[in-house]
Parts: structure tokens; C-alpha cells; sequence
């Protein structure tokens, strides 16, 4: 199986689309991070700005068209500010592990470039004729089916720590190294104010996010094994990503929207005490999405071992 | 079964919903033949080697390599196959050299030796490190006839073979092909379009139509079916039903050839003569006669159109 795994990487890597994305996702994290750069916050002045912002949060609260994902976002906000305020807790200074809480769009970027990679996987062997060459050896069909899945869910992997090891280089430039043990204030599932270490926050936000990034690649898998058309199978994925995205507002009315795989995929709605529904809870988010990438790969598993390749 | 036999198809079929592709083959490959696989275009030739590598699912009966079912004990069955089926597609991104690790990690103790090995042997040391992209047809071809070869196969299983290749490249495989079945005992299933190059490569051939096996014999035997010699007469066309009576004398059978003008005697050389004193004593004028050798073509064709 180590062999099998060996090879399938071996492919991914010698092929140029995959340094060209790899390098695309470099260049949009440093894009990212050079765009995101924040004036040094004045440390004596805290008082003043963390006042204006509560000021700002409850003008905002008073606008009645406020989507909810805003307003939910205003009032957690709000509550942060006034308690830095009671409790004289001054905001922390810039350093990377906080901006690093910020990029976590970037995820998207990630979700794009393994969908294109496990598009390909199954439905490229077929289409440049290869499969037939690699089925014809002493291994059964699951486990080359499996060694690929395995080596895309690494490639995915090794994305999201280029993507977490750039954008902390690059903040690093700007604001330090930064400490390992710097907290932040942030709100726990019952809306109380805690205080908590923000490089945990960075590994918890990033590490999780493997779940939706590997349930995006395994949509791809599985249409790129039941249709064998690396094309449709990237176009269909990216349809659902897109589609998913818009979801999750509508999620907030119509309760049955949350056990799709969309509502489920962005973990910083966690972090950031945002559910798309009040009972939502993260371990809801990453059962649902383990129970679809379950139900997929089986699909892919049996029509692979079962079809017949007449092509 | 016998000691030597490599593969074995007992009653193989397949059908695809109510159409049968392939029906009922039953027959036996030993160890150093050439066995040379014809058929015409969707005889089921293609369907019958992907059914012996276990691509496609036998649907009645089976297929036994060195004596393990294809189907039921594939991985058994399928380490002592070294096979091309149709084209040679091999990853085009990846080195010849490449491609070559990536099956030996597949198969169980190739050593880096081995692999240099064939690759010497297919003539390919100077490109190996090369892009296969960059490969023409016939490096393609040797490439794929490596990777057939690096686990040791018992049987080598090859889709038209020589496509590609050029004339050298062909004798080049033919010699080496009938070396591998005579010296080192490996079955090699040979299918291909090139009735010529079979002739000259296979020692026993089937003839696949329709699906079934319609003929299975040695390549000699095969040829030289209704007797070896023929003696071929080129005539005037119009005097052809005249000199065809004539000949029913010295002939219990005169056959038509391809050409028109022409006349097929299952005679022998020193009928020569007799003929050509009875053609020309009654005034046919003869523009050719002479012994012609039959060619598999000739026997392919026959066959082929007399159940079609």
C-alpha cells in the first residue's frame, strides 16, 4: 500500500499543473497577507479606540435591514469591546498567529486547487488510457482506488500547511515572530466571553478545516470515478462550492439546509461564534461532513471495484 | 491440466445485457509457444484479452493463468502477466524511467539491476530519462514492451505489438519474442491486424469470429489446410469457364482466385507441365502458371468469409 501511495504522489508531483497551483496559492497568501498589513495599534490609546468601536458596533446594531450574519457579528463584537472595557483588558499587539485568525478565507483557495487535483486522480488514468496498465498488477482495485485518495488527501494536507507556513512567514516580516502563548478574547458556545490562546485558535481553525476541504475533495473523487470525466467532475464541484457558499444565510431559515454538507464547511464560523443555526454546533458541522465524505467514498469504492474497463 | 500449461480458458464468455461478445471459448496455452490471436474487427479479440488481464468480468466460465482464476484469485493469476493491452499509454509527464519505477513498485522484488536490464534490452538507454511525451510511437511501443516484461512474466500478453515499429524494430521483436517463448518456456499471446507478422512470429493460431473460436492449429497446419501446394494459371478472363472444364480432368477441384483471370489447382509442381499442354492444345493462351506459396492472409480470408 506505502508503494501504491509512493506512486500516485509520484504523479501528482511530476506534473507541472501541480507546482503551477501550488504556486498560485503561494502568491495569493502573500498577496493576502501584504494586503491584510495593519497599522501598529497605539497601546496607550486603547481606551479611546476600544470606546469608539462600541460606539460604532451599537450604530450598526441600529440599522433594521443588518443581514443577520452582520448583525450577529456586530453584537459579538460588541460584547468583546465592552469587556475589555470593564475588565481593563487591552487589545494584543499585531502578530502573525492573529492574522493568521483572518486569512482562514484562504481555505477557499485550498477547497479550489484539491478539487482540481481530485478531479483528475481517477478520471485522467482513463482518460490518457493508463488505468488499464495500472489495474493489470498484483494489487486489488481498493487499494489502488484508496492509495489515491490517500496521496490527494495529502496533497490537500500539504496545502493547508503552505498555506499556514507562508502566511506566518509573511505576517512574521511585518509584526515578529511572535509569542506562543499571546491570548485573545474570544466567545464560547454559550456567548460568554473567555480568554483563550490564539496560536490553539490558528491550529484548531486550520487543522479542522481539513474536514469540509476533504469533503470538497471527495465530491471531486467520487464524480471523477462514477463519470471518468476529470472536466465535469471539477465543474460539478466547483458548482457545489460556489452554490454552498450562498447557503449558508438561507441555512438560518429553513432548518433541514443544515445537514448539507455547505452549511457545515466553514470551521471559523466556530472560532468566530457565528453558527449559520443557534443549535449548530461544530461537532454537528464535522459529524455531518464525515458522514457524507463516508457515504461518497463508499459510492466511489463500489463502482470502482465493480466496473468494467472497456476504455 | 497439463504441467506446462500457462493459460487456460475453460468455457469463457461474456456478455454485455443480451449481447454475447464472447462466446464459450475453451483452449489452452503451454509454456514457449507463440500463439498468435486473429480475428476480424470486433471479432472479440479485444474483449477476449481484457477478460484474461481481469479488466473486464468473465461472465460464464473462466480463465486460469498458471492455474489461478483470473476472477476469483486475481492477484495470484495476474503476477505472472505481463501484458499490452491496445495502445501502449503510459504516463506522458512522467520519464520512461519513471514510469518504470512506478510499475516495479507494483510488483514485488525488481531490483534498480532489472530495470536496466530491459531497458537495455528494448533499446531505449539514451531516451530513458526522457519525458515520455517527447516519445515517438515506436519508443512508446518499447516502453510498454518493458514494462510487459520487468516482473518476469510467464505470459506476456501483447495488443498489436509491432504498431509503430519500424521494419528493423519489427524483426528486432520477432526474434526476440520467439527467443522468450523457445529459450525461456513464457507463453506470448500475440493479437494483430499483421497476417504477414503473424505468420512469421506464431507457432499456433485461433481464429476468432463472431466471438467464437472458429479454427485453433498449428501456424503449418493452418496454411497448408486442403494441402500444402496450389499451381496458380493466369488466363484471358473470358476463357475462364472453358479452361475451369478442361481442368476437371486433371483436377477434382479448381479454384477462383482474388484476381480475375486467375485459376487455383490444389496440384503439385510436376502437374506443371500436363496442365499447360492441356491448356495450350486447346488454344488458351497462358500468360502466367507457376506454384503459389498460401499465405495466412489466403487462410485468414477464407475462413473468415466462409462463416461470415
Amino acid at each position: 500500500m506505502i508503494g501504491l501511495i509512493v506512486n500516485e504522489s509520484m504523479k501528482i508531483y511530476s506534473r507541472r499543473l501541480t507546482w503551477i497551483l501550488l504556486a498560485v496559492l503561494v502568491a495569493i497568501t502573500i498577496g493576502t497577507a501584504v494586503n491584510g498589513r495593519e497599522s501598529i495599534v497605539n497601546q496607550a490609546d486603547w481606551r479611546t479606540e476600544t470606546t469608539q468601536l462600541v460606539q460604532k458596533y451599537e450604530e450598526r446594531l441600529k440599522i433594521t435591514e443588518l443581514s443577520p450574519v452582520l448583525r450577529a457579528d456586530a453584537e459579538n463584537k460588541l460584547k468583546i469591546a465592552k469587556y475589555r472595557l470593564d475588565n481593563e483588558l487591552p487589545p494584543p499587539a499585531n502578530h502573525p498567529w492573529h492574522a493568521l485568525l483572518h486569512t482562514s478565507g484562504l481555505i477557499e483557495i485550498v477547497i479550489v486547487l484539491a478539487i482540481i487535483v481530485a478531479a483528475d486522480i481517477v478520471a485522467g488514468e482513463y482518460a490518457a488510457g493508463t488505468m488499464k496498465l495500472l489495474l493489470i498488477r498484483p494489487h486489488s482495485r481498493t487499494g489502488i482506488l484508496f492509495s489515491k485518495y490517500i496521496a490527494v488527501s495529502l496533497f490537500a494536507v500539504v496545502m493547508l500547511l503552505l498555506l499556514v507556513a507562508c502566511g506566518y512567514a509573511v505576517n512574521a516580516l511585518f509584526y515578529g515572530a511572535g509569542s506562543v502563548s499571546a491570548t485573545d478574547l474570544f466567545l464560547n458556545r454559550q456567548g460568554q466571553v473567555i480568554q483563550l490562546n490564539v496560536m490553539l485558535q490558528v491550529v484548531k481553525l486550520y487543522g479542522l478545516s481539513l474536514i469540509p476541504v476533504m469533503s470538497y475533495v471527495t465530491i471531486a473523487f467520487a464524480i471523477s470515478t462514477i463519470l471518468r470525466n476529470s472536466v465535469l467532475a471539477i465543474g460539478i464541484s466547483l458548482f457545489l462550492m460556489i452554490a454552498g457558499n450562498s447557503m449558508i444565510e438561507a441555512t438560518a431559515r429553513f432548518a433541514w439546509l443544515k445537514y448539507l454538507p455547505f452549511a457545515n464547511s466553514d470551521i471559523s464560523l466556530y472560532i468566530f461564534h457565528l453558527p449559520p443555526r443557534p443549535e449548530m454546533t461544530l461537532s454537528f458541522s464535522l459529524t455531518v461532513l464525515l458522514v457524507y465524505i463516508a457515504a461518497l467514498t463508499w459510492i466511489s469504492w463500489i463502482v470502482f471495484r465493480k466496473r468494467d474497463v472497456s476504455i | 491440466m497439463d504441467q506446462t500449461t500457462v493459460v487456460q480458458f475453460h468455457h469463457a464468455t461474456k456478455k454485455v445485457g443480451r449481447r454475447t461478445l464472447v462466446s464459450d471459448l475453451t483452449f489452452e496455452i503451454p509454456a514457449g509457444e507463440v500463439f498468435g490471436f486473429l480475428g476480424p474487427n470486433g471479432a472479440g479479440k479485444t474483449t477476449t484479452i481484457r477478460m484474461m488481464v481481469g479488466l473486464v468480468k468473465i461472465s460464464e466460465g473462466d480463465i486460469f493463468i498458471k492455474g489461478c482464476s483470473i476472477s476469483r484469485q486475481f492477484k495470484q493469476a495476474i503476477r505472472h502477466v505481463g501484458a499490452i493491452v491496445e495502445n501502449p499509454d503510459l504516463y506522458k509527464y512522467l520519464t520512461g524511467w519513471q514510469n518504470l519505477k512506478h510499475y516495479a513498485r507494483m510488483a514485488s522484488g525488481i531490483a534498480k539491476s532489472r530495470i536496466e536490464e530491459v531497458v537495455e534490452l528494448v533499446g531505449l538507454k539514451d531516451r530513458i530519462h526522457d519525458r515520455v511525451g517527447t516519445y515517438s510511437l515506436g519508443m512508446r511501443q518499447r516502453l510498454g514492451i518493458a514494462q510487459a516484461l520487468l516482473h518476469r512474466p510467464s505470459l506476456l500478453v501483447l495488443d498489436e505489438p509491432t504498431n509503430g515499429l519500424d521494419p528493423a524494430g519489427i524483426h528486432e521483436l520477432r526474434h526476440y519474442l520467439k527467443r522468450l517463448a523457445h529459450e525461456d518456456g513464457v507463453a506470448v499471446f500475440v493479437s494483430s491486424h499483421l497476417l504477414s507478422e503473424m505468420q512469421l512470429m506464431c507457432d499456433r493460431v485461433g481464429v476468432l469470429q463472431h466471438g467464437k473460436l472458429v479454427r485453433i492449429e498449428t501456424m503449418q497446419d493452418f496454411v497448408r489446410h486442403n494441402g500444402s501446394s496450389r499451381i496458380c494459371v493466369t488466363i484471358e478472363p473470358s476463357s475462364i469457364e472453358h479452361a475451369r472444364r478442361l481442368l476437371a480432368a486433371l483436377s477434382n477441384e479448381v479454384l477462383p482466385a482474388s484476381k480475375p483471370g486467375q485459376l487455383l489447382l490444389p496440384l503439385s509442381r510436376e502437374d506443371i507441365p500436363a496442365v499447360s499442354k492441356l491448356l495450350m492444345d486447346a488454344g488458351i493462351p497462358i500468360y502466367s502458371i507457376g506454384m503459389q506459396e498460401r499465405t495466412l492472409e489466403d487462410r485468414f480470408l477464407e475462413i473468415t468469409e466462409d462463416t461470415g
